[in-house]
């Protein structure tokens, strides 16, 4: 079983320990893992903006570098959901590709759903000591129907317990281009996101996208909070939870 | 008639260049056969359901052996509450031995300043706890509407599972739709300020319903 | 009504900073929600029922010239008075027309979004007609000489004690404080004008091609009011609210009252066909109904169609996260919320709306709570796509994106921008990895948090320094 792990743009430049976790996740089910080396973004930003064209460019070279994949992993519920969701109707005047990107779309998987639903991983090799929250982003959980899937990998965890937040679901307020477009709004949503964070006193916000990540944890640290960690669901699991990003 | 003229055929217009018209032949079959869509799963008693959901939508319930037993149930009702013991019905129970009763009722359509109204019903939908009602001339609308207190009587037999069934028995016994269908789910409400549930809002205050077993 | 969303981001921002409206929106907050998520338990089969309504809807779409002539047959055999217009200005004259030609002095209105689109109370004002909003939100507002800001709540933005303070000037009556009372008030003064109003006039949640009827659907009994005292009765109807059955209606209402305000269903169901008849001892002695395009045929003509199967709930604002924070005034017209983000550009032009498509997270909060499953994130990028066609956005956005696209396609070139980024990234956020203070279109973002820093490698280069050893 050949799987491409595409790591998200996001992830490539702002936390490559995401993308580190992923892979050590992958290859502890023993799966055949490939990483193509010319991988960039998906194109949702272009998409979501309404540029079209530029979204159809990433897209298709997307297509391309995972064309020999029997799946593509990816640990982000919103550049899995532009896969999964988006691209045939993004490609879809592009008679040539329609098919791939279909064909694509069947087999693009959110990490933990993959690793839940495909691989059946079992064995989760990791510590964690203390409590978690989770936040359940937008994508992951309306797009691609990830909620169970984490918290059952998470509760495998040694010593780790998870506490629920009041709204987990609700939007954390990122939105891509929206919270710099709309500052004050998306700051403020984030802030609603950090008070739930906080009522649950949990030693760590855990989560599936990068963009949530960023948003939360930046408003987490301007409202002055610096004890809450704020970690990706694949370095909770892949155990990889240091600053290290080796 | 050239506004209704253009609207059509840009209508038409639109949904050609969509081709998603399905054609008269289903439009009319559609007309003719009113296929029901899907319902809920409805295990419930009917008349139980009824009474519950009555209930719920905030309506009381009383039940009496014949309708000529509404009379004293409608007078128990008014005194229990302190409510007016005068006021008006529809002229189905003009018959009915008001004063016997110690009341005061009035077979006329209801105005501006009568508290009390009896109406009966064409039937109710057990799903929702809802009274259904039709205007006519011995059917006054108003009864039901300007009145402080709307009391409702309800046969047993009168109990149907939902809205789809009441159509039903609409097509089957009346053949048309009466002016006005009103169907009424409790008291008149309003929750505009600060979302607070406040009853009486226009209509009736409260609404008694009295099934009849008969 | 006058358009205001080419402001919606200041007065966003106002409505952020302003304590009373948010004190309003805290309190309406979650209550929608949770209301609707305990009602919709009650239906085992509720996805079932859902995509029957969106396939209903679309289905009246679909054939909505055939089903509105046979409306039209059933309503005027019914002894209706049917009228066609095409536009907002043609509809207000026909219904002050009807007025004139009527003597009436004072017309009592139950709710109609309709009646707010083509500013139809103003209209018939200054022709010298009295009109009296009698839901009691619709009321207040009109009171207060302010818009709705919500499509089923219209008073939400304004307090207990806004309300208190607005009927003791208005009323000329001592102050009341319990919200029991301020409700009763209204009921007493609004009382007379039902009884001796000459003309009603409704909006309609539905015709009904089967029976030619118009259904109007309250819980306060100001619809029933309105279209039994008056002498004349008025409904004005936009053409997508056509449905064929009424099965269909059945059907449909299982999800109104539910995705609405969470009732099983609403109070008052009125299904009206026709005239008071021959014996009747109430009922109007004429009924007017107004079939209104306005928009809607541009509508069904593009990809904005699925926004027509809107059955008017309001569960997609209630459920939008934006909507909750900022309410509905900063949307600038009618409707706000999502579906507004869509109808403001649809029915008034998008260059006078440019934000509100973008106003949104994607997060599809709304899609989901959306009866007729309007894919309302869809439209909304739709709107933005055309936005760019246009060269409607920010130049700033098409070059960025553009330039992104240009780098992201060639790895080599992006290998190498991003490897000096992330270096440079790590550099400013400094011992502590965060950035405080960004330039260019960072600095929306920083403005109200920090940024994480990259962390100095990107995953691409330590992958390939791994391959290597």
């Amino acid at each position: 079983m050949r799987v491409g792990l595409f790591v998200t743009c996001l992830a490539d430049l702002m936390r490559p320990s995401i993308g580190l976790a992923a892979l050590k996740l992958l290859e502890q089910t023993g799966c055949e893992v490939v990483v193509p080396s010319t991988q960039t973004c998906c194109g949702q930003p272009g998409y979501n903006a309404g540029e079209r064209g530029a979204a159809q460019a990433l897209a298709r070279k997307l297509v391309a570098e995972f064309s020999d994949c029997d799946y593509v992993v990816v640990p982000s519920g919103s550049c899995s959901g532009m896969i999964k969701t988006h691209y045939a109707e993004l490609l879809a005047d592009i008679p040539d590709i329609k098919a791939k990107a279909e064909w694509l779309a069947a087999r693009t998987w959110e990490l933990t759903d993959f690793l839940v639903n495909v691989a059946g991983l079992d064995d989760i090799d990791a510590r964690f000591d203390g409590t978690v929250t989770y936040h359940d982003s937008c994508a992951g959980l309306r797009e691609m129907g990830v909620k169970s899937q984490p918290r059952e990998l998470l509760s495998k965890v040694a010593g780790l317990t998870i506490r629920e937040m009041e709204g987990a679901e609700q939007c954390c307020g990122f939105g891509g281009t929206f919270a710099v477009k709309y500052g004050d709004i998306s700051a403020r949503l984030a802030d609603l996101k950090c008070e739930d964070v906080e009522k649950t006193s949990a030693d760590a916000l855990v989560l599936g996208d990068l963009g949530c990540m960023l948003n939360i944890e930046g408003k987490l640290r301007r409202r002055g909070n610096s004890h809450t960690k704020v970690l990706h669901v694949a370095e909770v699991l892949a155990g990889m939870t240091g600053d290290e990003i080796e | 008639m050239a506004a209704r003229e253009n609207i059509l055929s840009r209508i038409r217009a639109a949904n050609a260049s969509l081709q998603t018209g399905d054609g008269a032949q289903s439009t009319a079959s559609r007309l003719a056969g009113h296929p029901r869509g899907p319902l809920p799963t409805m295990g419930w008693d009917p008349l139980q359901r009824f009474i519950d959901c009555s209930i719920a939508a905030a309506s009381t319930l009383d039940r009496v052996d014949k309708r000529e037993g509404v009379p004293v149930a409608v007078a128990r009702y008014l005194s229990e509450n302190g409510l007016p013991m005068r006021g008006v019905c529809w002229p189905e129970f003009a018959d009915l031995d008001w004063s016997g009763a110690g009341l005061e009722m009035q077979a006329r359509s209801a105005n501006g300043d009568d508290k009390v109204g009896v109406t009966g019903s064409f039937c109710a939908l057990a799903e929702t706890g809802t009274l259904l009602l039709l205007s006519g001339e011995q059917q006054h609308a108003t009864t039901s509407l300007l009145p402080e207190t709307h009391v409702a009587v309800v046969s047993k037999k009168r109990v149907v599972v939902c809205m789809e069934d009441a159509w039903d028995l609409l097509r089957k016994e009346v053949g048309h739709l009466p002016r006005q269908v009103n169907f009424v789910s409790g008291p008149s409400r309003t929750a505009d300020i600060e979302m607070t549930l406040v009853y009486g809002a226009h209509g009736p205050f409260r609404v008694h319903i009295i099934i009849t077993d008969e | 009504m006058e358009i205001t969303s080419a402001r919606f981001k200041k007065v966003a921002s106002q409505k952020l900073a302003d304590p009373k409206v948010q004190a309003a929106l805290a309190n309406a907050k979650g209550r929608f929600v949770v209301a609707r998520a305990r009602a919709i338990k009650d239906l085992d089969n509720f996805e079932e029922i859902r995509q029957a309504a969106a396939d209903v809807r679309d289905h009246c779409l679909a054939n909505l010239d055939q089903y509105l002539e046979e409306w039209e047959r059933k309503a005027t055999a019914a002894g209706t008075i049917v009228h066609w217009v095409e536009s907002a200005a043609e509809m207000t004259r026909v219904v002050l027309e009807i007025a004139r030609s009527n003597e009436v002095r004072k017309v009592i209105k139950s709710k109609s979004m309709l009646g707010e689109e083509t500013g139809m109370n103003e209209y018939l004002e200054r022709g010298g007609i009295d009109v009296r909003e009698t839901d009691l939100g619709e009321y207040i507002i009109q009171q207060a000489n302010e818009h709705p800001s919500h499509i089923i709540a219209p008073a939400t933005h304004k307090s207990k004690d806004d309300i208190a303070d607005l009927f003791a000037q208005k009323h000329q009556r001592p102050r009341l404080d319990d919200i029991t009372k301020l409700t009763h008030e209204a009921r007493e003064i609004l009382r007379p004008h039902f009884l001796d109003a000459d003309m009603g006039i409704t909006g309609a949640n539905f015709l009904v091609a089967e029976t030619g009827s118009t259904m109007i659907v309250t819980n306060e009994g100001n619809g029933r009011m309105t279209t039994t005292m008056p002498r004349v009765h008025v409904a004005i109807s936009s053409i997508e609210k056509c449905i064929p059955t009424l099965e269909d209606v059945s059907l449909i209402m299982r999800l109104l009252a539910r995705s609405a305000t969470g009732q099983s269903i609403s109070n008052y169901i009125s299904m009206t066909t026709g005239p008071r008849r021959q014996g009747d001892s109430d009922g109007p002695e004429q009924f007017h109904v107004i079939i209104v395009d306005i928009g809607r045929t541009r509508v069904l003509g593009s990809d904005l169609r699925p926004a027509l199967r809107c059955i008017r709930c309001g569960a997609c604002m209630n459920h939008c996260p934006v909507y909750q924070n900022i309410g509905g005034h900063a949307y600038g017209w009618v409707y706000p919320g999502p579906i507004g983000s869509v109808l403001t550009p649809a029915y008034v032009g998008l260059e006078k709306a440019l934000d509100l498509p973008n106003a949104a997270t994607m997060c599809n909060q709304c899609g989901v709570a959306c009866p007729v499953k309007i894919p309302l994130p869809d439209l909304m990028r739709k709107l933005r796509e055309k936005q760019t066609q246009l060269k409607l956005s920010p130049a700033s956005q098409r070059a960025g994106m553009g330039a992104w696209a240009w780098l992201a396609s060639r790895p080599f070139l992006y290998g190498l921008a991003t490897k000096v980024a992330v270096r440079l990234g790590k550099l400013a956020g400094g011992k502590e990895s965060m950035l405080h203070r960004l330039p260019f279109a960072g600095r929306e973002w920083t403005r109200g948090r920090d940024l994480p820093a990259p962390r100095g490698r990107t995953f691409r280069e330590i992958y390939a320094a791994r391959k290597k050893n």
